[in-house]
């Protein structure tokens, strides 16, 4: 089995310098329909180009939908947080499906939840007899 | 009688009271901040220093009555719907809890959970918008299950108290019921 690593290989390199060729020359084109005026690209023959309008939309789109984006998920987090009155905050189905094993003498006990009357019981009600 | 230096979740101070009517019988009053004065003005103030300037543009008088009358129906509705005074939590052993509210206005909203539906009252954490907080809640008992938890009833909403308040009322509730459940 071939260990996967993030080391650098000389595939990679080739695949980098592959991207950023075609990153670089994808600006170019973009740059090039941007500014050069209709009627020169018409003359050389190339007609079928989405609107210049676009040049300039799909930037702002994808810095807005960028802002949004992060308001968004922002209160989605909100939006999933148990409310404080919701059974999801003392216990769910797989606390309550556990099994209560005999405790062996000697043995170690099963890792479990513990129930929050207990926890509560040993951080508040305990200290007086310990520490 | 006992009032230390309680303060809520946001720093605000609150005070704690206790009585012990009985053995087994015990109050706690958890008190807010009454509504200050200087908040009142400078709230009314920068609303009708607003609308004023929105009457010098338009010339529009019912700019500035409509002005007056939110900030009048405005504060009302709040004293009465928004503002708690004091929250209070009965604990009587073996008959039950009661929690009340008492707005600014006056008015009060009791409810009443009989023990026989109490499982315990513990202090949680949970999220809170953007922090963890500790709140008083009671677990009520699930019918089909013997240790499992059907709902749960958070105490001190309006006042949130922080941890030291909290676990002074849990150590006198949890005598009680201890005792009498």
């Amino acid at each position: 089995m071939v260990e996967n690593s993030p080391s650098p290989l000389p595939e990679r390199a080739i695949y980098g310098f592959v991207l950023y060729l075609g990153s670089q020359f994808a600006f170019f084109l973009y740059c090039v329909w941007a500014f050069v005026p209709e009627e020169w690209l018409h003359s050389i023959g190339l007609t079928y180009w989405p609107q210049k309008y676009w040049a300039l939309a799909v930037p702002y789109y994808l810095l807005v939908a960028l802002l949004v984006f992060f308001v968004v998920l922002f209160g989605i987090n909100m939006t999933n947080t148990a409310p404080l009155d919701s059974v999801d905050n003392i216990t769910d189905v797989f606390a309550q499906g556990q099994k209560t094993d005999v405790y062996r003498k000697g043995g170690i006990p099963r890792l479990k939840d513990v129930s929050i009357s207990e926890v509560n019981k040993m951080f508040y009600l305990s200290s007086e007899t310990q520490q | 009688m006992e009032d230390e230096a309680f303060t809520n979740i946001s720093g605000k101070p609150i005070t704690l009271d206790c009585q012990s009517h009985s053995s087994f019988c015990r109050e706690f009053t958890v008190s807010s901040p009454k509504v200050s004065i200087g908040k009142v003005m400078v709230y009314t103030c920068s609303v009708w220093l607003i609308a004023y300037a929105v009457f010098f543009f338009t010339q529009n008088t019912a700019v500035l009555s409509s002005a007056i009358l939110i900030t009048l129906v405005g504060m009302m509705l709040h004293i009465h719907f928004v503002k708690v005074d004091h929250e209070s939590l009965l604990v009587i052993g073996s008959l039950g809890i009661q929690v009340s509210s008492i707005y600014a206005s006056g008015r009060e909203v009791t409810t009443f959970i009989e023990m026989s539906k109490i499982k315990d009252i513990v202090i949680n954490e949970a999220i809170y918008m953007h922090q963890i907080i500790y709140y008083l809640c009671v677990l009520m008992k699930d019918q089909s299950e013997p240790n499992g938890v059907s709902g749960v009833v958070p105490l001190f909403q309006s006042s949130k108290p922080r941890l030291n308040c909290l676990v002074k009322v849990y150590k006198s509730c949890q005598e009680i019921l201890l005792k009498c459940q």
